[in-house]
């Protein structure tokens, strides 16, 4: 009955700390992107003089974004499906929102715990990415078309890339649980494991958070905003809102899957908080030191690269599994 | 102040329209976004879609064949929105239009089309200026909401 309540208490908690947590990455990305590139970014204090008009802190920079757009007006094009362009945001919201009852935080379990939770938190945030490019392909626009069109054919290899990795992880650790993976002892073999698979769902992660070199499907200048050309105010505040919980739930998925206990006791939390930092910095290392590739390079390099690795780290969870 | 009020102050997104001008007031603008001026310290970041902004900036001086796009472009940019016009040519023609247009291709600034909030003089105006401009604009937006 206590385990009860206190699951029910911390998948209420988790939504606003997910929220959180999600901005504050994004803030990081910014904030660490603008500071590679020899700018300032969002600031973190703001000039005493202009605080009474520009707030104390910009920490919270993607969240006023979404609160702003709450507050526009919302344009639904007359050539647009109107259904699916209006409720394909708000399906991506609850998928992502979904995928992070499934994902354990330090000191919160949540979902993590059920029979093959890892199956159902990879379809959910399969499926919240999904509507970021039905919505689009609904709304009529040519630009979102093709914005939409690259988002698939990425889709499907960074796709691989993450089947790949985490059922890796599963192989070697006889488990579909990611409760059960987040605390399981580390050996020797595992840790040859976890950078191989590793690795890959760093790539398989840049791919679905749209980083600098797997961009394509948003490039700006290129095909406007990509899918969310037709996109505005309340709905398009919804698709930043499901990338803030995506962005949180890719970041605490890797975690848990590939650095082993720090999502399980909350006297990790420090370096839980520490190991996420570091992944975003990794991200935004990434982002700022490349070019936007295109489609065909993409899709090559992943074919080149990542598959390979994905089938490497196949062959050492099979050893792990059926040697060790 | 209600926090979807400071939402509007903290977060303009710019949409930069190009309606015939000489690239001067362009180049100025980019100058700052870029490292030196770098306005995104306060929010501002500069959208590729009409859709995504609150604050349309245009420059040059507007020929004829480009007022249904500048239209367009205008009425895409979802309420509440403020248009900064910056440069001569986007405040008053330049030497482009003297009462009437000088040119037979040329329309004249994006005045007689759009209804514009802040000009922004200068030929071309300082990246200093330009920022004025939209803080200008910014205190507008927060006052169309106000008055909502």
């Amino acid at each position: 009955m206590v385990d009860l309540i206190y699951t029910v208490v911390s998948l209420i908690v988790i939504v606003p700390l997910a929220l959180f947590l999600g901005v504050v990455y994004s803030f990081l990305l910014r904030k660490l992107s603008a500071r590679f590139q020899w700018r300032v970014g969002p600031m973190l204090r703001m000039y005493g003089d202009l605080k009474p008009l520009l707030g104390t802190s910009r920490l919270l920079q993607p969240l006023y974004d979404i609160l702003k757009l709450y507050g526009k007006e919302t344009v639904v094009p007359d050539v647009s499906r109107r259904r699916l362009f209006v409720y394909s945001p708000y399906l991506s919201l609850i998928f992502a929102v979904a995928a992070i009852f499934f994902i354990p935080f330090p000191g919160m379990p949540l979902l993590s715990g059920v029979p093959y939770s890892l199956i159902i938190a990879s379809y959910l945030l399969i499926a919240s990415i999904l509507f970021t490019i039905l919505g689009p392909i609904a709304s009529g626009s040519p630009w979102a078309a093709i914005g939409a069109r690259r988002e698939v054919e990425l889709f499907l290899v960074s796709e691989l890339g993450f089947v790949l990795s985490i059922f890796a992880i599963a192989i070697a650790r006889q488990s579909l649980v990611i409760w059960e993976l987040s605390k399981g002892a580390q050996s020797v073999y595992l840790a040859l494991l976890t950078v191989t698979a590793g690795a890959l769902m760093f790539a398989a992660v840049l791919g679905k958070l749209h980083i600098k070199p797997f961009d394509m499907p948003e490039a700006e200048a290129e095909i406007v905003a990509g899918p969310y050309t037709e996109y505005s105010g309340k709905l398009l505040g919804t698709y930043y809102l499901s990338k803030a919980f995506l962005l949180y739930g890719l970041v605490a998925l890797f975690i848990s899957l590939f650095l082993p206990p720090l999502a399980t006791d909350v006297l990790w939390l420090p370096l839980y908080l520490i190991a996420a930092f570091v992944l975003v910095f990794l991200l935004t290392a990434v982002q700022v030191l490349n070019p936007r590739y295109r489609i065909r390079n993409a899709i090559n390099w992943y074919l080149k690269v990542v598959i390979p690795l994905g089938l490497l780290s196949f062959i050492i969870a099979l050893a792990i599994w059926l040697v060790v | 102040m209600g926090i979807m009020d400071k939402a509007r102050i903290y977060s303009p997104w710019l949409y930069h329209l190009h309606c015939g001008g000489c690239n001067g007031c362009d180049i100025e603008t980019l100058a700052a976004l870029a490292p030196r001026f770098d306005v995104e310290r306060f929010g501002i970041q500069l959208v590729p879609s009409p859709r995504h902004a609150d604050i349309l900036l245009t420059t040059g001086c507007v020929p004829k064949q480009f007022i249904p796009m500048v239209k367009r472009v205008y009425e895409q940019v979802p309420e509440p929105k403020v248009v900064v016009a910056v440069g001569s040519c986007a405040c008053g023609g330049s030497l482009f239009y003297d009462d009437a247009p000088e040119n037979y291709a040329i329309l004249g600034h994006p005045d007689l089309l759009i209804p514009v909030d802040v000009y922004v003089p200068g030929c071309a105006p300082k990246p200093e200026a330009i920022i004025n401009g939209v803080v200008q604009g910014i205190l507008k937006l927060a006052e169309k909401r106000a008055k909502k």
